[in-house]
């Protein structure tokens, strides 16, 4: 069963069933994402994931299907993620790669170099990033989950990326 | 690292996050919050229902104390209380539910 099919059931009938389902399909990229943006702080990071899937459930009915249900659930993130950044107190740290990352966990080092780099992003461009390359969304759809205009989604992504290659050791 | 070897890094899918601990709090935290408005109303109905049952055995008082029910004065107010204690533990067990 597609997402359009599940949102339908979820909103017509209340289907808890038929949301746990959707949840199951996207939980992985929405914690991904805000783990990312947490610099990879996976407590706060699925703490906010909750928060995200709980305000989906209570305002799917306004869900009107003119992004896809992912792009809608990335900027219910999103805008959870700016909400709890702004009652953060300026001296409190986020997550650091090197402390909260599980020492078992298989990533190869690139992987992890990258995770640290991107700890060093604001989190606009982190989160542009994410979404245009990991996420694979479009440059109008990273935009429209952002809440953002295209131009300066373009000039989040483009400066993301320079100081990544700047982080990670740019030869060039 | 040129161009493309970011680009392909950064393309790379996020790792796959395991769903079972989270979907059954998520499904926690939905159920409470569907349980939410009921358990709301419960608390008022037993707060309205407690009002009208004190009322009821205040007006039942007086009346009785007008009249001379002999052995009976103190058994009908002690029945309505015990009533009344009864209703509202039940009220409340469905509540806690």
């Amino acid at each position: 069963m597609d997402d359009s099919a599940l949102v339908e059931r979820a909103v017509g009938t209340r289907d808890v069933a038929a949301f746990s389902q959707l949840a199951r399909l996207h939980q992985s990229r929405v914690r991904g994402l805000l783990l990312r943006l947490t610099r990879g702080n996976h407590a706060a990071a699925d703490d906010l994931a909750q928060e995200t899937f709980l305000e989906a459930w209570r305002g799917i009915a306004n869900f009107r299907g003119e992004s896809s249900f992912s792009t809608w659930l990335y900027r219910i993130a999103y805008s959870r993620f700016l909400m709890q950044a702004r009652k953060r107190k300026p001296d409190e740290q986020l997550g650091d790669w090197q402390e909260t990352t599980p020492s078992g966990e298989s990533a190869t080092q690139a992987r992890i170099d990258l995770e640290r780099a991107f700890a060093k992003l604001s989190p606009p461009e982190s989160a542009a990033l994410t979404m245009c390359f990991a996420l694979g969304l479009s440059n109008t759809e990273a935009a429209a989950a952002m809440d953002i205009p295209l131009g300066t989604l373009k000039s989040h992504v483009l400066r993301g990326r320079e100081k990544l290659k700047a982080i990670l050791g740019d030869p060039g | 690292m040129n161009d493309a070897d970011l680009d392909q890094l950064l393309s790379e899918p996020l790792p796959e996050r395991d769903a079972a601990d989270f979907s059954v709090a998520l499904m926690e935290s939905i159920t409470q919050h569907e349980a939410r408005p009921a358990r709301i109303l419960s608390w008022i109905s037993a707060g309205v229902m407690l009002v009208v049952i004190v009322a009821a055995c205040l007006f039942g008082a007086s009346s009785f104390g007008q009249g001379d029910l002999g052995a009976h004065s103190l058994a009908i107010p002690a029945m309505l209380t015990f009533l009344a204690c009864l209703l509202s533990y039940v009220v409340l067990q469905s509540v806690r539910e």
